[in-house]
């Protein structure tokens, strides 16, 4: 079985994120880039699927030139093959699921894992868009997932509690926090990495375009949160859990 | 990869006391892959280290042997042993960037510090490939720990004087005498053991735990880095093969110190990890306790400590990662069809001055760091509800062992000399105050070798020259090539030349008075204006800012 994983370089979760001067965008300067933490997950599931079953797990992303970063990083937590589309356009969610079925169609991908949603534009939407693109079944929010030669069998996280589905593969499936922990990046598996295949390749080469659809108008920072006031009692904490404008029980 | 690849041009030990404005490797050119190694590093240590550290410190059983055998399973059983042993082949200053990572607890760090380091690093160097096939794979794969032997009851500083003995008895040896202070020995493998052949020849021997003979006593009671194993090894009577002699019978001398040259590079990464933790803890308290209604992070003395602690770790950082980079150029001019053995030894003593000057200067660092660290918490710093006195406990043996920062102090100038430097030294024209201080200071100071309150002072300007140095020439390539971080980069080798210079007046004033040669001493106008930049870095990144 051949898995496919989409990943997205994203600012560091745990850094302080400033505006540029015009709040147009958020202010790039010294600030540390990661592997969108879902799809860190979806990395860990699919590599632990082939270590299982030995499958065939292969990365893409796509974006500028520093992309190769986090390519390489999941090469060495153990995806066998990158994949870099290369390119400084914009895309939204739409744009970037119509590049992914040209990559899932170019590798004949029997299975795509992804992240729900990525922590910083937090559109939840990707992952959907390329299911009905590719008229697959898809299960979001996956927290468990069991896999068999034809079918996909996923229980997911809802708001009303947990919900099992089984479908057929080929499928997507997109990831949340609970579904397992990413490992440590192993040294001997960082240097392993180094010969393995990145394959850099352009929107052409897929006969993709660029396509955005979405204009940020402007960015804030988020208010901040006035402090909060110690109570004397649990009933009294009650109370103002009950009563008071914006606290909920 | 490494550094390496940085080379500028080829250098020589010693050669900062006379280079002007050298280019030198810096930890921010590390590339994405040694970053992520260092990640892994950092994150292993704060997720399965730290939750660990009240537990580790009670000895619980098992516990600290588990962790050592979970990062051997990542890669930290041996990142610069050689890849055919089970290795990483990794080179120096990478390994030194993973140690400083590893660090951020006293205990753990010399646990693995001593297992990857001088546990291993005389098999890498001096061993027959037989000792190496014998030994590295189940040592870099964490089966057991390794153990270096030199300290005994009555000699440590001394460390040729030791008794232990070893007697040839056909084609053994058998070895007996009592090894004290050995990190690791509860959870040791093998050991590095010196003894001498006959009572006069000094040589290096692996000497295995199950060893008829060989015991291990009951540990140390100690203050600090209580989570470490620190016992003696007895010898009674025990039968070595002379195949377990390393390098040459009556050589172990060079074994001994070529390998603690290394040592004291790493051991100054082991310093800067824990600078790190004390910076994260100090800026955090600070800006959580109030008094006088406000953080006492906006009162100016506690802002001064944080920014004193971070400029002299930039500082130390800077020396330490030069040092890592030029001691790996050395070791890459080895030819391995070459005498493989002779050649490491050579390389691993090349810089042997810029070693020892990086561990006293690292560990005082880390002394300054936690002291005031632990200032920064009042009351609460003395108690055991908060973190700081561990660190400040774990933090104090840094000073004393892999040379105590006396000896190193002496032999650094001893080196300076005897490598002909002041010479070359007193025909440099001078690039800073602290360089002049260093020129005049050391020819006054070569003839008064037999005197260390002289020497020391010699020692010191020629560490706060490199200190300096490196720091200034690191903040500088950071601002050519436009790094993020550039300014508060400049700022803290600026504020810490400031420090340095006032303290370079005061140690030359000492020394010329010491010799007695009029102590008259210009002293140049210094800013310090670079501590509020700082200090602000710190407290806005929580910590180590660069
Ligand atoms: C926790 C811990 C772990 C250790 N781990 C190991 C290990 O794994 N393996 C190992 O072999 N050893 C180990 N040691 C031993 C350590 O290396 C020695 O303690 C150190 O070398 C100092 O020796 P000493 O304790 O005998 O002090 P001494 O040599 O007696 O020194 C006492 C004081 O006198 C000073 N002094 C001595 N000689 C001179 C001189 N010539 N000039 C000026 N001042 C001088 C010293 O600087 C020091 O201040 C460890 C020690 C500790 C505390």
């Amino acid at each position: 079985m051949k898995i496919l994983v989409p990943i997205k370089r994203v600012p560091d979760p745990y850094a302080r994120i400033r505006l540029n001067a015009d709040s147009s965008a958020i202010d790039t300067t010294g600030l540390k880039f990661e592997i969108n933490p879902f799809d860190e997950i979806a990395i860990e599931e699919a590599v632990r699927i082939k270590e299982r079953s030995g499958s065939e797990v292969v990365v893409v992303s796509i974006g500028a030139a520093e992309c190769e970063e986090q390519l390489r990083k999941a090469l060495a937590i153990g995806a066998d093959k990158a994949i870099h589309v290369e390119t400084v356009e914009k895309f939204d969610s739409l744009g970037i699921a119509k590049v992914l079925k040209s990559v899932v169609q170019r590798e004949s991908a029997d299975l795509v894992i992804m992240g729900k949603q990525a922590i910083d534009d937090d559109a939840n939407q990707a992952g959907q868009m390329l299911a009905a693109l590719l008229d697959w079944p898809q299960a979001t929010f996956a927290s468990k997932v069991e896999l068999t030669d034809s079918t996909a069998t996923v229980t997911r996280e809802t708001d009303t509690g947990q919900e099992t589905l089984q479908m057929p593969i080929p499928c997507i499936i997109t990831t949340d926090l609970r579904l397992n922990e990413p490992r440590y990046v192993a040294l001997p598996g960082i240097i392993k990495a180094r010969t393995k295949p990145l394959d850099k390749i352009e929107l052409s080469d897929l006969g993709a375009t660029a396509e955005c659809n979405v204009e940020v108008l402007s960015m804030s920072q988020p208010a901040g949160r006035s402090s909060g006031r110690k109570v004397a009692s649990v009933d009294e904490l009650l109370e103002a859990l009950r009563n008071e404008k914006g606290a909920a029980i | 990869m490494s550094l390496a690849d940085q080379a500028t041009h080829s250098s020589s030990g010693g050669s900062f006391l006379f280079e002007s404005h050298p280019p030198i490797a810096i930890p921010e050119n590390f590339d994405s892959d040694v970053q992520l190694m260092a990640d892994t590093a950092f994150q292993f240590a704060r997720n399965e280290v730290i939750p660990l550290i009240e537990r580790l410190d009670e000895q619980e059983e098992g516990l600290m042997m588990s962790l050592v055998r979970k990062a051997c399973d990542l890669g930290f059983g041996g990142p610069d042993s050689p890849e055919a042993y089970g290795g990483l082949g990794l080179p120096k200053s990478v390994a030194t960037r993973i140690l400083e990572m590893l660090s951020l607890n006293g205990s753990f760090s010399t646990t693995i510090g001593v297992h990857q380091g001088v546990g291993q690093m005389p098999i890498a160097l001096f061993g027959t490939n037989d000792l190496k096939s014998r030994y590295l794979p189940p040592l870099t794969a964490g089966e057991y720990m390794g153990a270096y032997a030199l300290s005994e009851e009555k000699s440590g500083s001394d460390a040729l004087s030791g008794s232990a003995k070893a007697v040839c008895d056909g084609s053994d040896y058998v070895l007996s005498g009592k090894k004290m202070w050995i990190s690791n020995a509860k959870w040791a493998g093998s050991f590095i053991v010196f003894a001498k052949v006959d009572g006069q020849e000094f040589t290096a021997f692996i000497v295995e735990r199950d060893m008829p003979g060989v015991s291990i006593s009951r540990e140390e009671h100690k203050m600090g880095l209580k989570g470490s194993s620190t016992a003696r090894l007895i010898l009674d009577n025990v039968r070595v093969p002379a195949e377990n002699v390393l390098y040459h019978p009556g050589q172990g001398h060079k074994v001994a110190f070529n390998t603690l040259n290394i040592g004291r590079c790493k051991l100054a990464a082991m310093a800067a990890g824990q600078v790190r933790s004390a910076l994260s803890i100090g800026t955090k308290y600070a800006k959580e306790r109030k008094q006088f209604g406000k953080p006492i992070a906006s009162f100016g003395l506690i802002r001064d400590k944080i920014a004193r602690s971070v400029s002299s770790f930039f500082a130390a950082e800077s020396m330490l990662y030069r040092t890592a980079n030029l001691i790996d150029r050395a070791f890459a001019s080895v030819d391995p069809n070459g005498n493989e053995v002779e050649e490491n030894r050579k390389a691993a003593e090349e810089f042997q001055i810029e070693c020892s000057l990086v561990k006293v200067f690292a560990t005082e660092t880390l002394s300054y760091a936690v002291d005031e660290a632990l200032q920064i918490h009042g009351g609460y710093g003395f108690t055991e509800e908060f973190p700081v006195g561990r660190l400040y406990r774990d933090a104090r043996v840094m000073r004393i062992y892999e040379g105590t920062n006396e000896i190193n102090r002496v032999f650094a100038f001893d080196r300076i000399v005897k490598r002909g430097l002041v010479e070359k030294l007193a025909d440099a024209s001078p690039t800073t105050v602290i360089h002049e201080f260093l020129i005049r200071g050391s020819r006054a100071a070569k003839d008064h070798l037999g005197e260390q309150e002289i020497v020391a002072c010699a020692s010191d300007l020629a560490m706060l020259h490199f200190a300096s140095q490196s720091a200034n020439v690191r903040a500088e390539q950071l601002k050519a090539s436009g790094h993020a971080n550039s300014e508060v980069a400049l700022a803290a080798a600026s504020h810490f030349e400031a420090v340095a210079t006032t303290t370079a007046a005061s140690r030359l004033i000492e020394l010329l008075d010491r010799c007695g040669l009029s102590a008259k001493v210009e002293m140049p106008a210094v800013s310090f204006a670079g501590s509020a930049t700082v200090s602000e870095a710190a407290f806005e990144a929580n910590g180590y800012p660069l």
